[in-house]
C-alpha cells in the first residue's frame, strides 16, 4: 500500500508502550498491532484524532505517502 | 423440552440432510449398473445402457463433489465463518458441479429428450449459484475492509 503508517516511530519518540496507547485511544491491542504493521485498510478520523491527541502530533507525523515505484 | 425452532436447529437439520443425501449418492454409485439395467428393461425403447451408465457415473461423482462442498460450507457456517474465501470457493465448486451436470444431461438428451429438462434446471441452478458466489466475493471484500478499518 502507498500509505505508510509510522506509528511505531512516533511511539518510540514519545516512549509509550503499545498496550498503554491502545488503552488510551480505546482500541484493542490487536487492532493497534494491525495499524502499526501497515495491515490496516482504513483509519477512522476518530482513531486518528485520538492517536494525535495522545502522541501530541499531527496526522502527517503518523501517515506518509510513498509512491509504489519508490519502494 | 424446548420445541422452539432456532437457526441453530435449522443448520443442524441442513447438515443432517446433506450428510444423508451424500450417503445416498455414495450408495447409488455402487448401484448404477443395476439402475441402468432396470431402466433398459422397463423403458422398452432402444437400449442405452452404456451411455446411461457413463452419464450416471459422471453425474453421481459431480453430485458427491457438490454435496461434499456443501457439507464443508455448512460446517464453516456453524463455526460462524461466513464471508471467507473458503466459502466462496465452496460455492464456486458447487456451481461448476451444476454446470457439469448440465453438460452430462445435455449429452444424454441426444438419446432421451427428457434429460434436456434436467440439463436446463442444473444449468439454471449453476447460474444462480454463480451469482451467489459473486455476491460472496464482494461480501468477503467488504468484511475484510471493515475488519481492517481501525
Amino acid at each position: 500500500m502507498s500509505i505508510i503508517v509510522n506509528l511505531d516511530v512516533m511511539m518510540a519518540k514519545r516512549k509509550i508502550a503499545a498496550g498503554d496507547l491502545a488503552e488510551r485511544i480505546d482500541i484493542t491491542p490487536a487492532n493497534l498491532s494491525i495499524l502499526k504493521n501497515n495491515k490496516a485498510k482504513a483509519v477512522r478520523f476518530s482513531t486518528l484524532e485520538a492517536i494525535c491527541r495522545e502522541l501530541d502530533c499531527q496526522p502527517g507525523d503518523i501517515l506518509e505517502f510513498v509512491r509504489e515505484d519508490e519502494k | 423440552m424446548n420445541l422452539k425452532w432456532t437457526s441453530e436447529k435449522s443448520l443442524r437439520l441442513s447438515r443432517i440432510l446433506t450428510i444423508a443425501v451424500l450417503a445416498l449418492a455414495v450408495i447409488i454409485l455402487f448401484l448404477i449398473p443395476l439402475i441402468t439395467q432396470w431402466y433398459d428393461d422397463v423403458s422398452g425403447k432402444n437400449p442405452i445402457m452404456p451411455v446411461l451408465t457413463v452419464c450416471l457415473y459422471l453425474s453421481d461423482i459431480l453430485a458427491i463433489g457438490a454435496l461434499w462442498e456443501l457439507k464443508t460450507l455448512l460446517a464453516n457456517i456453524s463455526k460462524q465463518e461466513l464471508f471467507t474465501e473458503r466459502n466462496t470457493k465452496c460455492v464456486r465448486i458447487i456451481s461448476w458441479c451444476c454446470f457439469g451436470l448440465a453438460a452430462v444431461f445435455a449429452v444424454l438428451s441426444f438419446w432421451r429428450l427428457l434429460a434436456l429438462l434436467v440439463a436446463i434446471i442444473a444449468a439454471f441452478v449453476g447460474l444462480i449459484l454463480r451469482v451467489v458466489k459473486n455476491m460472496l466475493v464482494t461480501a468477503t471484500e467488504l468484511r475484510e475492509e471493515n475488519d481492517f478499518t481501525i
